[in-house]
């Protein structure tokens, strides 16, 4: 009888986190809707001021934006897996520019990742640390981006040290990082990783989650 | 196997079968991002995550024949549910496990519930394939009892 409370006792339990976080997720959806009623149609006002260094060519027709977390794995599949047919076939022959903006939500040290990235990119290192970052991405929170190791990785691309440090430390990057994130919120992404591409007219389409490149190519080729 | 056959002779609990594998394995592949319905629909399996495929379609394998089986078992012989929460608790660590935390269930969780809710998705997400191979040894085990229980009631030799 004690087991079959239990049981019965858990099932309520998982149904009610289920509910309540559901609930939250198509109120959230609703907002959303009612501020942009079709992003697929969309001209887009989108804040990039505080995102990366934009990858690429500066006049390129085509915008992608990546909302990402470095501890998310589904950013992990995409960057390995996707990202490098999209760099050779459109941005690096100028027809799209990437950049990227945080959205970390997963863990404790998702936020200070997303600050150092900004501290290497003081020293004009942004985007190899962004690579790395996602070369060296481990379990959620177990360390991997903990401060000894992102100093470890800033040492192994011969970044100044000292300069390093006191941006982390300082937090320097604190209030970029949660711009970031509010912008993300705005613009509707809730996963990461999320994209956005803008075309030349400045419409956008959102894809969410580690898609393929098949996807990007039907999206972006329609777009020049 | 003789047990296999008593239960899924009947039409009605083949279409049980069906219906719980189909109803586990679709929404499963979206949350795990293995089936994405926007802008295209379309399936998608890296490499790497096809270990993780294989453990999903496990579960979703061991449930639609477990669940049935428990299901006859309470029907036709008007045995107790105590073995039922086995197969249920079974299908859902194995249905929770690596459920993507960065995914828009993750991510209303994590804006929920704070915290906690990020230590309990990660959590999920960094022991996915531990949990689904002791989702299907939860699965098997219940399929184990199950068989016997059928057996010992319908003395099947």
């Amino acid at each position: 009888m004690n087991k079959k409370i239990a049981i019965g006792i858990a099932f309520v339990v998982l149904l009610a986190v289920v509910g309540i976080a559901s609930s939250s997720y198509y109120s959230t959806l609703l907002e959303m809707q009612q501020y942009r009623p079709n992003m697929s149609q969309q001209i887009l006002d989108i804040n990039l001021k505080n995102g990366s260094p934009i990858l690429g060519s500066e006049n390129a027709p085509i915008t992608i934006i990546e909302f990402g977390d470095y501890q998310c794995e589904a950013c992990y599949h995409w960057f390995h897996n996707t990202r490098a047919d999209i760099i050779d076939n459109y941005v690096e022959t100028g027809k799209a520019k990437l950049i990227f903006l945080d959205l970390p939500f997963l863990g404790r040290d998702s936020i200070v990742a997303a600050q150092a990235s900004y501290c290497a990119e003081d020293q004009g290192k942004y985007w190899d640390y962004h690579t790395t970052l996602y070369n060296f991405q481990e379990e959620i929170d177990n360390g991997w981006a903990s401060k000894d190791r992102l100093v470890a990785f800033a040492f192994n691309l011969e970044m100044n040290l000292d300069e390093f440090s006191d941006c982390i430390d300082g937090s320097k990057y604190n209030k970029r990082v949660k711009a970031n994130y509010d912008e993300a919120v705005k613009q509707g992404a809730e996963a990461t990783p999320t994209f956005i591409l803008i075309s030349p007219e400045g419409v956008a389409k959102k894809i969410t989650g580690a898609q393929p490149y098949s996807v990007f190519s039907k999206i972006i080729e329609p777009m020049l | 196997m003789n047990n296999l056959k008593l239960v899924f002779s009947r039409y009605s609990y083949s279409i049980l079968a069906v219906v719980v594998f189909v109803s586990m394995l679709i929404p499963l592949s979206i949350l795990s991002e293995f089936i994405f319905t926007e802008p295209f629909f379309i399936f998608h399996i890296t490499e790497v995550s096809s270990f993780s495929f294989a453990l999903m379609l496990g579960v979703c394998v061991m449930s639609a024949i477990v669940i049935p089986m428990n299901v006859y078992r309470i029907r036709t012989l008007q045995k107790s549910t105590s073995k039922m929460g086995g197969s249920v608790i079974g299908s859902i660590i194995g249905a929770s496990a690596g459920i993507c935390s960065c995914g828009p269930i993750g991510f209303s969780i994590i804006s929920t519930f704070g915290t906690v809710a990020g230590t309990a998705t990660a959590f999920l997400t960094n022991y996915e394939i531990p949990l689904r191979i002791g989702s299907i040894a939860i699965l098997c085990l219940v399929y184990y009892t199950t068989t016997r229980s059928i057996s010992s009631e319908c003395k099947i030799s």
